[in-house]
């Protein structure tokens, strides 16, 4: 009988051509887009404009060391700041570097000057690079000129440059050291689709039955409800399953994005995953009144859970109420999970609390699902 | 002779309408009952109370002297038809068969023998979606078969059918009677009723029992009854 059932239930996958065209190839035409996407892993050309209002050696100076760094890149030198300000609006260049009249002038007589560094903020990704990109120049920049008026006072090079740089601070990303956003984002966007897709599926798994005129012929085999919708859980999670294993393969084998910690460790945590989203569906399925509405349920849920999730956006930086909601959802715990179990290597002790978590969602969901659908 | 179903004042209500008002019947074995009505007086809902399928308001019903608000034991005797296609849309009609076999605890020589009967063989591996009326009533008769039950309950049997399934069909029925069968069928077709042994009229949720004779006459009376209220013809 089990074994029916089983059949039965992946046929039904395998012949419900949305389901399975959505289950089969939504995850794998994100790794496409995704990857492709964020194929330069990180923003290396950020166009930049520079106003050299002074035309002093020590201005050209500065102008090479901007052309010279790593990320910026000068695409204009218009004769104004109004000039540049208009490059920015048109959306030509993302930094305008505005060098003042007086500033060799300042830097050899050892006073204080300062250059302005517009950055283009209606694109957060390309501002907080461009801001990153603009104040290592002006670091950089700046202890030169410091060095540089020591050394007017009669101090020696090094004397003056160990005095000025007394204390210096290092910076060392652990993790992802080139701060590459493929690493950071591919791998979650990838996820949040198989997730979205998985939990579509998952709400159509009691309606799908229920809400069909062949529920009958379960009533009449007098057939228990739970031998059924056990079996075809147990299709649903192996399928999600065997879902994730070509795009953890393609993700960490093909396109190398680190896995530092344990594949079983990791396997497992995205099977407790699955469980728990299953069962979120399962729930949802239990009180949709038709296919439909469990598919509304499966998108209302699936949709806005990666970005409640914390992935994007801190779970701190959220109003507690919502952080207190969002732990309700196993994709928060999923995502949040997520880094800790690719990037580093945290620990069967240090997963089991995220294991706890979604066994406890999916226990609830069933129970619920379960109390719902006996009425039926 | 032994009661089979065994309906005592059934009251269903379905959206806020009495739909089944105070039903009771009796059905022997190795008889025939049709349930008459015309489109949307309640005949299906009365038969799949018959069948231990849906819940129901008040009254008792009983199939082979079990309750079947109590017990499922029952269900291993009864064979079911539904007007609505039931049948496991995305299966096969191989697939089917063997799927409600295992179900339902039919045998394979069963299967085989109502595969034949029902002419079934050329359409095994067509999906019951495509199938036209005919062909799939053979389809869900034999299904419902399969695990050689004691009472049938079928619901529009033979409506809108063609002339060959409805004789592949009527002996198939014919034969399980012949091996002692029950049947309960909802029709609202007169064609099939010289066939029943009883025939119950379903009207404004009460049941008037009738011989199929009696029935042919009374649905006359009412024919020409109506004809003359609205000054049409009736010859």
């Amino acid at each position: 009988m089990i074994k029916a059932l089983l059949v039965r239930e992946l046929t039904y996958l395998w012949r419900d051509r949305g389901l399975r065209n959505i289950l089969l190839f939504g995850p794998l035409l994100g790794i496409l887009i995704f990857y492709v996407t964020y194929s330069a892993q990180i923003l290396t050309v950020i166009p930049t404009a520079v106003v050299d209002l002074d035309r002093s050696s020590a201005s050209r100076d500065l102008v090479t060391k901007i052309s010279q760094a790593e990320y910026l890149q000068i695409v204009a030198q218009p004769a104004s700041a109004p000039e540049a300000e208009e490059l920015i609006r048109r959306g030509d260049v993302l930094v305008t570097v505005v060098i003042p009249e007086d500033f060799g002038r300042h830097l050899t007589l050892g006073r204080q000057t300062s250059v302005y560094i517009g950055i283009d903020g209606s694109n957060m990704i390309y501002s907080t690079n461009a801001t990153t990109a603009a104040l290592t120049v002006a670091k950089t920049v700046s202890a030169e000129a410091g060095v540089k008026a020591l050394m007017a006072r009669g101090l020696p090079r090094e004397q003056a440059k160990s005095a000025y740089q007394r204390v210096t601070l290092q910076e060392e990303p652990w993790f992802n050291p080139t701060l590459n956003y493929a690493y950071f984002l591919v791998l979650a966007l990838i996820l949040n689709i198989w997730q979205q897709c998985c939990t579509l599926a998952a709400a159509t798994n009691i309606i799908s039955e229920t809400g069909r005129p062949s529920w009958t012929q379960f009533k009449l085999a007098g057939l228990s409800k739970w031998t059924l919708f056990v079996s075809k859980s147990v299709v649903h999670i192996g399928v999600f399953m065997l879902l994730i294993l070509p795009i953890y393969g393609i993700c960490f084998g093909l396109l190398k994005l680190p896995l530092h910690g344990s594949w079983l460790l990791l396997l497992l945590f995205t099977l407790v995953f699955a469980i728990a989203l299953h069962s979120v569906g399962t729930l949802a399925s239990s009180f949709a009144r038709n296919p439909v509405d469990s598919t509304r349920f499966g998108m209302i849920i699936a949709l806005p859970s990666f970005i409640l999730s914390g992935y994007g956006w801190p779970l701190e930086a959220m109003p507690s109420f919502v952080q207190s909601v969002v732990k309700l959802l196993p994709q928060t715990w999923f995502f949040q999970g997520l880094n800790y179990f690719t990037f580093k290597d945290p620990g069967w002790l240090f997963a089991r609390h995220y294991f706890v978590a979604l066994g406890l969602i999916a226990v609830v969901c069933y129970s619920g699902a379960a109390v719902i659908t006996s009425r039926k | 002779m032994q009661p089979v179903i065994v309906a005592n004042d059934v009251v269903q209500v379905v959206t806020k309408k009495t739909v089944l008002n105070g039903i009771s019947l009796q059905v022997n074995r190795g008889e025939t009952l049709g349930i008459f009505g015309t489109k949307g007086t309640g005949k299906t809902t009365l038969l799949h109370i018959l069948a231990g399928l849906d819940r129901f308001k008040s009254g008792t019903v009983e199939i082979l002297g079990y309750d079947v608000r109590k017990s499922d034991k029952y269900k291993g005797q009864l064979g079911l038809v539904t007007q609505e296609k039931s049948l496991f849309q995305e299966l096969k009609v191989a697939e089917n068969l063997d799927f409600i076999a295992t179900l339902r605890g039919g045998n394979r020589t069963v299967l085989e023998r109502l595969v034949t009967q029902l002419k079934l063989q050329e359409l095994l591996a067509e999906p019951v979606s495509t199938l036209d009326n005919g062909l799939y009533q053979r389809v869900a008769l034999a299904c419902a078969l399969l695990h050689q039950p004691t009472v049938l309950i079928a619901d529009e049997l033979i409506k809108d059918i063609d002339l060959a399934s409805r004789h592949l069909i009527l002996l198939t029925i014919r034969q399980f009677l012949q091996e002692g069968g029950t049947l309960v069928c909802g029709f609202s077709n007169l064609d099939y009723a010289h066939q029943l042994n009883r025939v119950a009229w379903l009207a404004d949720g009460t049941l008037n029992f009738y011989s199929p004779a009696e029935l042919e006459a009374e649905w006359q009376r009412q024919i020409r009854e109506y004809a003359g209220l609205s000054g049409e013809r009736h010859d």
